[in-house]
């Protein structure tokens, strides 16, 4: 049939649409026309999963940077921007802006900065009042390897006049306290949990899953990596915990995980790890389910080549038709 | 990055705090981008020297110039039309300096440098294995042989997921033309790999 033309559309003319069709961006009309050409011309069907292999075979060069690339990243910038705020910022103008740049030591008009110096005053009298009932308290938590920081960072958060003379100032404290002990000690293994689930820094989860899938035979850790399996936003994140929890792949919370990700995961790597763990072994041991969920597949019209193959194969070999019982 | 709506709603708050000179909402902003950033910088200049010069770069222009953020288009266009901009440079620079390749000769045959500096998982992706070598190494070679926008055109469809219209917006240039890029780009690619696949 290739080189007839179609009353709608020519052969040449619908393949030159093949890679917008399959990246979604025809038109209403455009993705009509090239669908109704498609369903009477088996040529161009096979050309068009030659296209999709073509477009898969891109996504095997794709790059994820190394978590180490991205923490020195930050590093980095962290430590430029802390060059960038001690030199002079854009002026700012206004007594409010002036006075609370005084109390940052920004440059400031002459008259704010004996206010701004004595507003420091009364932050220094203050946190000499509490920061020591604060170590006391750090202390009698008796966490032997716990180191307890002074605080590495401060600011002013808030600043108040009051009606008698006196002013009330809200100081934010960032503290860091250093832990360390063996990953079964329960506090130690509570602490990395919540890492885990920690939604502002995908390097951290990942190198928390890392410590954690050594434990994975721990269900408070195994239900960690479900979890991050399930919800987790982060593609390097997912990966981790599959990796984990490769060996459970038999436990039916852990496959009705993987059978999720098989269905609905955007990540290719994902999907095909998801279905040869739900496979393995398929011959001896095979659940309905499992099946159910490979002719669902099937019936989409599964599109990543080597889920769709393993699909048939696990399918066939189990004798199983590719329609739903 | 699809942002759900509340989350959108946290953004603003987060930009309107880094304005106010807010260190630690910067510091969250940077968060939620940052990978993707690198990602980007990483995949069209590979090498990660490179990469994380844009990655500098790129965050404090948005640290020096974010006082000029005006809501005009979403934070994401603005962020990544400073560092689509800065990798142009970079592939410009590149081409007219005929940067040494990234794969290199050794005892052991050909190294790309790449594969040194890839998360572990990549490697351990049974998607990555579904192509031989030579199929990967003609991919990386025909991505290096597109002109400096039909690559970032094609980045940021393909391995970005960001659709036509937004992408326009990024490069300051219309969906037609955006389109016409991709087009140009994918086209080129087949016809590279059509002794492969």
């Amino acid at each position: 049939m290739s080189g007839k033309r179609h009353e709608a559309m020519s052969c040449e003319a619908a393949r030159g649409q093949f890679a917008m069709l399959l990246y979604s961006e025809l038109s209403f009309d455009e993705e009509e026309r090239v669908e109704s050409h498609l369903d009477g011309c088996a040529e161009c069907r096979a050309a068009l999963d030659r296209e999709r292999t073509i477009q898969a075979a891109f996504d095997s060069v794709e790059i994820d940077p190394a978590p180490s690339l991205l923490r020195e990243c930050r590093e980095d910038l962290r430590a430029r921007l802390m060059e960038q705020e001690t030199r002079p910022r854009r002026a700012r103008t206004g007594w409010w802006a002036q006075f609370t740049d005084a109390l940052m030591l920004r440059p400031a008009a002459g008259w704010l900065r004996p206010a701004g110096a004595l507003t420091l005053l009364a932050v220094g009298f203050i946190s000499a009042r509490f920061v020591p009932v604060l170590s006391s308290a750090g202390a009698r938590g008796g966490y032997q390897s716990m180191g307890f920081a002074e605080p590495a960072a401060s600011r002013v958060r808030y600043v108040e006049p009051a009606s008698n003379g006196r002013i009330q100032i809200v100081l934010d404290e960032t503290r860091q306290r250093v832990f360390s002990g063996p990953l079964d000690d329960p506090q130690i293994r509570a602490l990395l949990l919540a890492a885990a689930k920690d939604p502002s820094d995908p390097g951290l989860r990942v190198e928390t899953l890392d410590i954690l899938n050594t434990r994975a035979q721990s269900a408070d850790v195994r239900d960690a990596l479900v979890f991050a399996l399930r919800h987790d936003q982060n593609a390097g994140v997912r990966l981790k915990a599959i990796e984990g929890l490769k060996p459970f792949a038999r436990e039916p919370q852990v496959r009705s995980a993987l059978a999720q990700v098989l269905l609905s995961d955007s990540n290719p790597g994902l999907r095909t790890q998801a279905i040869d763990l739900l496979t393995q072994g398929a011959n001896e041991n095979v659940d309905r389910q499992i099946i159910g969920t490979l002719q669902e597949l099937m019936q989409r019209g599964e599109q990543q080549g080597y889920v769709r193959e393993r699909c048939r194969r696990v399918l066939e070999s189990l004798n199983a038709s590719a329609e739903t019982y | 990055m699809a942002l759900k709506s509340g989350v959108l709603i946290d953004e603003t708050a987060l930009i309107r705090a880094a304005q106010n000179g807010d260190d630690a909402a910067f510091e969250q902003l940077v968060r939620v981008y940052d990978q993707s950033v690198l990602r980007l910088a990483m995949n069209l200049l590979r090498s990660p020297e490179d990469a994380h010069d844009v990655y500098q770069e790129a965050f404090l222009r948005v640290f020096r110039n974010l006082h000029t953020f005006r809501f005009d288009c979403s934070f994401h266009t603005w962020l990544y039309r400073i560092v689509t901009n800065l990798c142009l440079d970079h592939m410009r620079k590149r081409k007219v300096r005929k940067e040494e390749p990234t794969v290199l000769a050794t005892a052991d045959g050909p190294l790309d440098r790449m594969d040194a500096v890839q998360e572990e998982r990549v490697d351990g992706d049974p998607q990555r294995h579904l192509f031989s070598g030579q199929v990967r190494k003609r991919i990386k070679e025909v991505l290096g042989e597109l002109t400096p926008r039909e690559r970032m055109v094609f980045e940021l469809r393909h391995y970005q997921g960001l659709r036509l219209r937004r992408i326009g917006e990024i490069l300051g240039t219309t969906e037609e033309a955006a389109k016409n890029c991709l087009f140009r780009a994918t086209q080129k690619m087949r016809i590279a790999l059509g002794d492969f696949i």
